[in-house]
């Protein structure tokens, strides 16, 4: 716990994440789909018998190409690296992780990354200006390079849910690098790649659906009609496919994980992950909208599809892919790196240590105050606040989102303390343990941690208090 | 000399089903007629899909109705049997909660659609009838909401019903007897619990369906109104687009826009449960009507404030009643759009009405925070 702990009240830390991944994985994903999207165009332009029609294709694939690379290129790019500082300040200790297995992999991404942006940009400025067929192998040249960003990324993703028992084996050891390929073709790899291949399509269809409902229907009927038509088209191989995928995915995902998704089928209860099988819900109804929009109102009458309609398909899939973004991180509970590392950055081999040596042994940032009355409970008062921020401030705030401060309404200082200790000793039959890290720490921890939550529950014991937390080191 | 005849093309299973049906109910006749219909294209043909949103959240709210009536048991189990189907039963929540959202999401379209009616002066000859149904199936609506929350007899739906049984209550002389009716007895109970659910599943539902079938008759019959601005263009200038297929599918495009809105509100903020009612504890803080009873009762209050007891009250029922009744008689008012004063008047009227309810309503939820 050598890391000062990322405070954002009532959002949680988390959600920061959540929001620049959700924004970043929706045009990213575009960049993916939407590069095949283009040089399938244009070849298809290219083989127009009709003069005309290649000519209005091309005029609208140059309108296209041009919203796709400020997209990408700018935001797609800056949400990128938004997701690399958030980690970084939220998960320390997963980041670290990544980093020492991942770090090769992360370089070649880069390298693709670069090959993307280039090409996208020569591929925009070159309309016109080179040989139509070498026009083309460039838009092919960061097809290719941007599938390869995301055959890399796949794997660091996947690894995080299902490390896989190889690797497993050497964590901890200092060799875990040694098993760099086995972590990376880990046991949920394949299934979710072909599942983020169907959302890059699905999503270069969904956008392309942007750009052509601003064709004026009643001038360019004929162009209209077939650029709608064939950018519905790029929804088919998802909507085929991503039912089975999705078997073959949570297939692949440990039983005491996959348990999460039917938490949710009897209950509202708060406190417990039935958020995760609502979310899947909301995943379904909203894929189902988006074939039946698409189809009745893009397919079936692509002359009167307007930009109003387009948006509304696209903030639907907005919805589902944020949805099963959030689901997937939700599957991960309790940890943030499958049955390695705790959501909270606690590494599951470190847990007896803490235990008996204490949670914040190791911490600069917290005030160890001695002396007795009012200074010793102002001293566990600051230490219970910083293990808060430390093993709670993962998931919970104290007011907002998953909002402690309701979670424990009306409990006593006992009940706190009965309630911190279930979750520390995490016995076998706690409900809790199948989404909630165990509380680490020593006695001493258990109580502080209880104090400081009495205090925020129950706001008279908080006049008795001082808040400290500050370092004092 | 001979003549071929060519043999006509075998029919399908489907074709022969609807053949039959054809024969017996005319339906290619009703296709005929909805191809023909037309609905105007103007830039507030927006406001065209509010009536259709509201009646598709009452089909839903019909099918999830009865669905919960399946476990749902009046009486003094109310609250067991809504907790079960809330915390035991498979998808109970969902059903709830999709009950729930509906009718909210319901009250709040028919108010859009009302007041884009308004606006678009859309209750002059010949579709006074259709306002004044329509008026009606909101007061209906209304009602529905009231009895339905009680149903689960929580301790907010408890105390919200109590006070929301207030504003009978302040009516002179049949107020008390119309209040006790409902409440079948001096405080509200299982007794109120057994009347309100008659209420809400039969009594309703038999005023609602037909008033209903009447309302979508009607706008059958006259089609959709153009707005005064529309109007006033020569009619060559004027865009529509056929009823069948073209706005049935953009109609059924905002069904399912509502049907996502709805599942997301359902499965996000699903409905939940307080504790069970207890007479004998004192009402928590911050007891209020549900968000469309907000304004009469904030009305009610403000009202208490300056003419303190009995009077207040009365004044109040008075002047809300007197407000809803020149409301619902507008039609007999600004009858012409010739008659530009009389239009303006009315177009005021409406304005001024959406700012009491709206700033009824945030003093309402701004007083009890």
């Amino acid at each position: 716990m050598n890391y000062p702990f990322w405070n954002i009240p009532y959002l949680g830390s988390g959600w920061v994440i959540g929001l620049i991944a959700i924004f970043h994985v929706m045009i990213s994903q575009f960049a993916v789909g939407g590069g095949f999207y283009l040089p399938l165009a244009e070849r298809k332009a290219l083989h127009m018998t009709d003069p005309k029609m290649r000519f209005v294709w091309f005029e609208q694939l140059v309108k296209h190409s041009k919203f796709f690379l400020i997209l990408t290129g700018v935001f797609g790019t800056v949400s990128g690296v938004g997701i690399w500082f958030a980690i970084g300040l939220t998960h320390p200790e997963a980041t670290s992780t990544l980093i020492h297995n991942f770090v090769f992999g992360w370089a070649i991404e880069w390298v693709f990354f670069m090959v993307e942006l280039s090409t996208a940009a020569v591929y925009y400025y070159t309309w016109n200006r080179i040989d139509e067929k070498l026009h083309l192998v460039v838009g092919w040249v960061y097809a290719g390079a941007s599938i390869c960003t995301l055959i890399i990324i796949n794997g660091i993703l996947t690894f995080m849910l299902t490390p896989g028992d190889t690797w497993l084996a050497v964590a901890g050891t200092g060799n875990e690098a040694s098993k760099f390929w086995f972590a990376f073709f880990n046991p949920t790899y394949w299934p979710s790649l072909f599942l983020r291949i169907c959302v890059c399509t699905s999503l270069a269809g969904i956008w392309a659906l942007i750009t052509a409902s601003r064709i004026d229907g009643d001038k360019h009927t004929a162009l209209k009609t077939s650029l709608v038509k064939w950018s519905v088209k790029w929804l088919v191989p998802s909507f085929v496919a991503i039912p089975f995928l999705m078997i073959w995915y949570l297939w692949m995902v440990p039983e005491s994980q996959r348990a999460l998704l039917s938490l949710g089928i009897d209950t509202i209860g708060a406190g417990t992950f039935s958020i995760i099988t609502r979310i899947a819900l909301i995943i379904i109804v909203t894929s189902a909208t988006i074939v039946g929009v698409a189809y009745f109102l893009a397919y079936r009458s692509p002359r009167d599809f307007n930009l109003s309609h387009a948006v509304a398909v696209l903030l639907l899939a907005l919805i589902a892919t944020g949805s099963g973004e959030y689901a997937r991180e939700m599957l991960r509970k309790p940890y943030v790196i499958g049955r390695w590392m705790y959501s909270n950055g606690v590494r599951v081999n470190n847990v007896a240590n803490l235990n008996e040596h204490g949670y914040l042994t190791k911490s600069e940032w917290v005030w160890h105050g001695s002396g007795a009355g009012e200074l010793e409970a102002a001293s566990s008062y600051s230490r219970g606040e910083a293990i808060f921020r430390g093993e709670c401030g993962s998931c919970h705030t104290l007011q907002g989102y998953r909002a402690l401060n309701n979670l424990l309404a009306g409990r006593d200082r006992a009940n706190i303390g009965n309630f911190i200790t279930m979750l520390h000793e995490n016995q076998m039959y706690s409900p809790y343990r199948r989404f909630m890290p165990p509380m680490v720490g020593t006695r001493q921890d258990v109580e502080d941690l209880s104090n400081f939550l009495n205090a925020q529950v129950n706001p008279p014991a908080l006049r008795a208090q001082k808040t400290v937390l500050t370092a004092q080191k | 000399m001979t003549t071929k005849t060519i043999p006509a093309p075998p029919k399908t299973a489907a074709g022969a089903v609807y053949d039959w049906l054809d024969e017996r109910l005319g339906l290619s006749e009703l296709a005929a007629f909805a191809r023909h219909k037309k609905v105007p294209v103007h830039s507030q043909s927006f406001w065209y899909y509010w009536g259709g949103i509201s009646l598709f959240l009452f089909i839903v709210q019909c099918f999830t109705g009865v669905l919960l009536l399946v476990y749902y048991r009046p009486g003094v189990e109310a609250y067991e049997s809504v907790r079960q189907i809330t915390f035991v039963m498979h998808f109970g929540w969902l059903i709830r909660s999709a009950h729930a959202w509906s009718a909210n999401l319901m009250i709040f379209a028919i108010l859009v659609h009302m007041f884009s009616v308004y606006f678009m002066k859309a209750y002059r000859k010949p579709r006074e009838l259709g306002w004044l149904s329509g008026m009606a199936l909101l007061g209906l609506a209304s009602v529905f909401g009231f009895s339905g929350y009680l149903l689960p007899m929580d301790e907010l739906s408890y105390f919200a019903t109590k006070v929301g049984l207030q504003i009978p209550m302040a009516i002179p002389v049949i107020g008390p007897i119309v209040a006790s009716m409902l409440r079948g007895g001096p405080e509200v109970s299982e007794f109120t619990v057994q009347r309100f659910f008659a209420l809400h599943v039969v009594v309703l539902p038999a005023l609602f369906l037909p008033l209903l079938g009447f309302h979508l008759w009607l706008v059958q019959r006259y089609g959709n109104a153009l707005p005064p601005s529309e109007e006033a263009k020569p009619k060559w200038v004027r865009k529509s687009i056929p009823f069948m297929p073209n706005f049935l599918r953009k109609d059924l495009a905002m069904w399912l826009i509502s049907l996502n809105v709805l599942a997301l509100l359902a499965s996000v903020f699903p409905w939940a449960l307080g504790r069970q009612a207890d007479s004998l504890v004192p009402a928590p803080a911050g007891i209020h009507p549900e968000w469309y009873f907000m304004s009469p009762f904030e009305m009610l209050k403000l009202l208490g404030n300056v003419l303190p007891g009995e009077s207040g009250e009365i004044a109040g029922i008075l002047l809300f009643s007197l407000g809803i009744g020149l409301w619902v008689l507008i039609p007999f008012y600004d009858i012409k759009k010739e008659s530009g004063q009389r239009g303006r008047a009315a177009h005021y009227f409406g304005l001024l009405a959406i700012f009491a309810l709206l700033a009824t309503t945030v003093i309402g939820y701004w007083t009890i925070r």
